[in-house]
């Protein structure tokens, strides 16, 4: 069996896993979420060796091109939101997990992979850097993740007449402190794919500073949060405050990257 | 046989249920004389606040006996208390007791505390040495059933009463409340229900005391808290997460600038406030601050009985748990019944056996060993591989529960 092969059954397997959440928060039966979760592991694990085995078919770091950028994101968001899962226990956050990573895992099903054989694809930045900015990148998804539950959550207890959503969502202080800490490790993901891009640049072209637009795109992001760890720990925000910082601070990076390039999962290795 | 007799909040007065409780300390007596009265082989005795049940198994049912203890044990004649009570044995007896331990047979419907009560009166039989191999079959497949009913369903998720609602409203603002404050404006019973149960989920409590400032520092005291004047109330609230007001006071306790400029002071961070007083103590326009969440004592009672009627729609599939728990229980209960009769089956086969070998031996002469063995083997080898068959279906026929053939098979062979 090819990478493919293992692509394709992963996609089959979030797909039962996303199933399996969407029902819980319908029927609201906690046996299910241990066959999403079982799912997602089988699926995770099948993922992982898709992408060893792609990396050896492709005899580089596959994250180039839109096929292997989408799968290795959504294998980075799958990562973490599987350590939230097992540190925090709040199984809501998978709620916007699961379609966000199956819609990923199925652009990247149906797209070709990039056949692409550049000598700069060899050097060891590429994983390095590729590595550090999904992870940020996922984080900061993570972030964003817990802005929007804190904001469900507090206009189910303004509303004084609590529905469905306001039983599978955490406290507003347990998102808080998530969101927050999720900011935290994002940035510091992103700060050092930023020195790597750096760095990669400069071997490659003798300048660090190239103007390319995803270069702007990441500085934006890395301004953006930049912003929320300062309001955050020197003006006190927290709450509310810093949920809609979260929130609408990655909106703006996703559409900064956009901008720069089709699809940011290509943005993040496609140089 | 399992039969129950007992009362309920459905079938008997208060008046009626204290006057047939059982005391702890005179369970175990209680207990042994039951079993001897009624001739039950196993007896548990469940008493709380809400019902008073027998459970036991004998042979043959002896519901009548289990009553007549019930009345002479409290001193009242049977007949005024039949009519209070029921009286099941068999499924109906299994299925309540399971029902019982699932909370689907409570006041309060998926309420926690009758599991821990079945759990002990279990336990209490136990050390009274009156729990066999039946009651006890019961107790381990009912609590697994009633655990089952809950993890499964939402039967017993979100508070149904007034403060429960509120410390469980709280902990979806503050988490686990560790470390966070309350503050008790006035001293009543509801708000010290509430202020304790979140004291007991790590809060601290503080109490604002008025004219009567002996009443706040005893409250705090039993809460572990301290107490502070009434004045101070614009700086407790800044250093508050959770305010339950409950004054007697006619008018307007805690105003909207009092809230307003302690949120400034607080950087938006949550305010949980919480009104049970009536009249109101805390302005409804204070609720409009960011960051604040106000509820009164009509807000509450909205969101516990919506809660209740949530467990309400869950306990259709509670009971659909329970059901197919209540026939496992009963197949494994009819497929030990046929234990006896394959016992006399293989037991009746023997005898023949060993009765022939020995006319076989008076006619052969004496036998080297090895022929003796071979005798033995060959005709212990006809005998299991016949009845091997007969003992399968034989159990497979009694927990389907076709008693009749089980019958038949008695016939056959003459048992």
């Amino acid at each position: 069996m090819g990478s493919s092969a293992y692509l394709l059954i992963t996609l089959l397997l979030y797909a039962a896993g996303a199933m399996h959440v969407l029902l819980h928060a319908v029927f609201r039966r906690s046996s299910l979420s241990s066959v999403s979760l079982g799912a997602t592991l089988l699926g995770f694990a099948f993922h992982t060796a898709a992408i060893a085995l792609r990396w050896s078919e492709a005899g580089h770091f596959p994250a180039v091109g839109l096929r292997d950028g989408a799968s290795f994101l959504g294998w980075a968001i799958v990562l973490v939101f599987l350590l939230v899962h097992a540190t925090t226990r709040v199984e809501a956050a998978s709620l916007f997990a699961y379609p966000f990573v199956f819609a990923l895992l199925f652009v990247a099903n149906l797209a070709a992979a990039s056949e692409r054989t550049d000598p700069m694809l060899r050097s060891l930045y590429l994983p390095l850097h590729v590595v550090l900015a999904v992870f940020g990148y996922g984080a900061l998804f993570a972030a964003f993740t817990m802005g929007v539950l804190y904001l469900f959550q507090e206009r189910e207890l303004l509303a004084r007449s609590p529905r469905r959503f306001y039983y599978l969502i955490p406290s507003l202080e347990r998102s808080d402190t998530i969101g927050g800490r999720s900011v935290v490790a994002g940035f510091g993901f992103l700060t050092l794919a930023i020195i790597t891009g750096f760095l990669w640049n400069h071997s490659l072209q003798g300048r660090y500073w190239t103007g390319d637009p995803k270069q702007w795109a990441a500085l934006v992001a890395w301004a953006i949060y930049v912003t929320i760890l300062v309001a955050r720990w020197r003006w006190g925000w927290g709450g509310r405050r810093a949920a809609w910082l979260q929130v609408v601070g990655f909106t703006v990076v996703v559409f900064t990257f956009g901008w720069a390039t089709f699809a940011p999962a290509v943005a993040v290795a496609a140089r | 046989m399992i039969v129950i007799v007992g009362l309920n909040h459905e079938t008997a007065p208060v008046a009626v249920r204290e006057a047939m409780a059982f005391t702890k300390d005179g369970l175990a007596a209680a207990l042994a004389q039951v079993r001897k009265d009624a001739g039950l082989d196993e007896v548990m005795i469940l008493s709380t606040w809400n019902r008073v049940e027998i459970y036991g198994h004998s042979e043959k049912a002896a519901l009548g006996a289990v009553v007549e203890f019930l009345a002479r044990y409290h001193g009242r004649a049977p007949e005024d208390v039949e009519k209070h009570l029921y009286r099941l044995e068999g499924e109906p007896a299994v299925r309540h007791a399971f029902r019982v331990a699932a909370s689907l047979d409570s006041m309060v419907l998926g309420e926690s505390q009758i599991l821990g009560q079945v759990k002990e009166a279990y336990q209490a039989a136990e050390e009274a040495k009156s729990l066999g191999a039946v009651l006890n079959g019961l107790r381990t497949r009912s609590i697994a059933a009633a655990k089952r009913a809950r993890t499964e369903t939402a039967i017993g998720r979100n508070a149904v009463s007034v403060s429960h609602v509120a410390v469980e409203l709280a902990s979806k603002i503050f988490g686990d409340l560790h470390g966070h404050a309350v503050l008790l404006v006035g001293a009543g019973k509801m708000s010290e229900l509430a202020a304790s149960q979140m004291v007991r989920r790590g809060a601290r409590a503080t109490v604002l005391g008025g004219r009567t400032f002996e009443k706040a520092e005893q409250l705090a005291a039993s809460l572990g808290g301290r107490a502070a004047p009434f004045e101070s109330l614009r700086a407790e609230l800044v250093r508050a997460d959770i305010v339950i007001s409950g004054t007697g006071a006619p008018g307007i306790v805690v105003k909207r600038e009092d809230v307003e400029a302690a949120q400034e002071l607080r950087h938006g961070r949550p305010l949980f406030l919480i009104d049970i007083a009536v009249p109101r103590d805390i302005a409804e326009d204070a609720g409009h601050a960011t960051g604040v969440f106000l509820y009164d004592i009509d807000d509450l009672q909205k969101v516990a009985a919506a809660n209740l009627r949530e467990r309400k729609k869950e306990s259709a599939a509670a009971e659909a748990i329970v059901e197919q728990e209540v026939r496992d229980f009963l197949e494994w209960r009819r497929s030990l019944e046929v234990v006896p009769l394959v016992a006399e089956l293989r037991r009746r086969a023997d005898e023949i056996r060993k009765a022939e070998i020995a006319k076989a031996r008076q006619r052969l002469g004496p036998l080297t060993p090895e022929q003796e063995n071979a005798l033995e083997a060959a005709t212990s080898a006809i005998v299991n591989k016949l009845l091997h068959a007969p003992t399968v279906r034989l159990k497979e026929l009694a927990s389907s529960g076709h008693a009749d053939d089980v019958g038949l098979v008695r016939r056959l062979f003459d048992l």
